[in-house]
């Protein structure tokens, strides 16, 4: 999750998840206007052999969904980070819910270290030169 | 074919109490199926030399079924564990001379299993997760986007062409319901309203929540909004 300037946040897959999720087939949203509370999913990704939901790490309303995704779900796969979001939502207390996230560099440490215990190979994507 | 051996010291799930252990091989003995799949060995062999999976893996339904005849509950968790799971259910075992069925024992075992949310189940049904959605999600079992190079190595390299171009594919057969990509073939609504209905009331969902959180969540997104649209008003949590 990335928190915009505009307020919204930007809310897609990990390149860790991609990667365990492998080439991804198909990536549905739920519709602009949809409101979902924490932890709840947000869209359903689809690949050759899983299939699990993108939760929104923060509760609000979906104002924006990435239709690129649609005709090109490896867009996921490809740019996790960047051209891959899966949708824009407007959150409703993201003060509180931001609480029970790491961000910034104590996010990144908690993942190098899952990355390394779990044994996942992340493949490579655009605009990371981490892993 | 090199297998993998079977583990059936005793002590292989020693941390886990007798009693857990009992309780569940109580929960399937008080099955209804119980009393007629089960009844006694005469150590012939036939369900064994019947078996598929006992020639690929380290699997006898006939150790299942004396193991569940002769009431061995540290044996019986064992093999729910780290066997029920290799057998194919094809149900060759059931030309056992005295009616015993091994494959409905374990069907039975397996619910229990799932029931209770046993890790190895878990581990067991993590490579269907996919398949389970595309069964109750769209009312059809195998559609053509699942045959994908990385899930089906095995169907050789021409995986990678057929995947690539799957719609054209489809659009050569000729039965109208057939050019579907997602689905096995045109499911109607009728029909797909009635199997959320059906796995709602069964207590299906119940089963798939203690199984695959995920999984769960996403279902049950998909059935109540279609539940929803067309006039029910059904809620799965």
């Amino acid at each position: 999750m990335r928190v915009n300037d505009d307020g919204t946040v930007t809310i897609g897959m990990t390149d860790i998840a991609q990667s365990l999720a492998g080439p991804v087939l198909h990536a549905k949203a739920k519709k602009v206007g949809v409101v979902r509370k924490k932890g709840r999913p947000i869209a359903t990704v689809e690949s050759g052999k899983w299939v699990g939901p993108v939760k929104c790490p923060v509760s609000g309303e979906i104002v924006e969904v990435n239709e690129k995704l649609v005709s090109d779900a490896h867009l996921l796969n490809r740019s996790p980070y960047q051209e891959g979001w899966v949708i824009k939502m407007r959150p409703s207390n993201l003060d509180e819910d931001i609480e029970d996230l790491l961000t910034g560099e104590a996010a990144v440490e908690a993942y190098r270290a899952k990355i390394e215990n779990d044994g996942v190979t992340c493949t490579h994507i655009e605009g990371s030169d981490e892993y | 074919m090199a297998k993998m051996a079977l583990d059936l010291s005793q002590n292989k799930y020693s941390e886990v109490s007798f009693e857990e252990k009992e309780k569940l091989f109580e929960e399937a003995k008080s099955d209804g199926r119980w009393e007629h799949i089960l009844n006694g060995c005469y150590e012939c062999g036939i369900c064994v030399a019947a078996c598929p999976s006992a020639r690929f893996y380290d699997f006898s339904p006939r150790v299942i079924a004396q193991a569940v005849a002769r009431e061995d509950v540290d044996l019986v968790y064992t093999l729910m564990n780290d066997s029920i799971w290799d057998c194919s259910q094809c149900f060759s075992c059931d030309r056992c001379p005295r009616q015993n069925s091994p494959g409905q024992i374990i069907t039975v075992l397996r619910e229990v299993a799932v029931r209770n949310g046993l890790q190895t189940a878990k581990k067991a049904l993590e490579g269907y997760g996919r398949i389970i959605y595309k069964i109750m999600s769209t009312g059809s079992q195998v559609s053509p986007d699942m045959l994908q190079p990385d899930a089906f190595p095995d169907w050789g390299k021409h995986v990678h062409e057929i995947s690539a171009n799957l719609e054209v594919w489809r659009k050569a057969l000729p039965p109208e319901t057939m050019h579907t990509i997602e689905t096995g073939w045109n499911v109607d609504d009728k029909t797909i309203i009635e199997l959320y209905l059906i796995w709602h009331m069964t207590g299906v969902m119940d089963l798939i929540e203690g199984i695959d959180e995920g999984l769960f969540m996403i279902l049950v997104d998909v059935m109540e909004e279609r539940l929803e649209e067309a006039g029910y008003d059904v809620a799965f949590d």
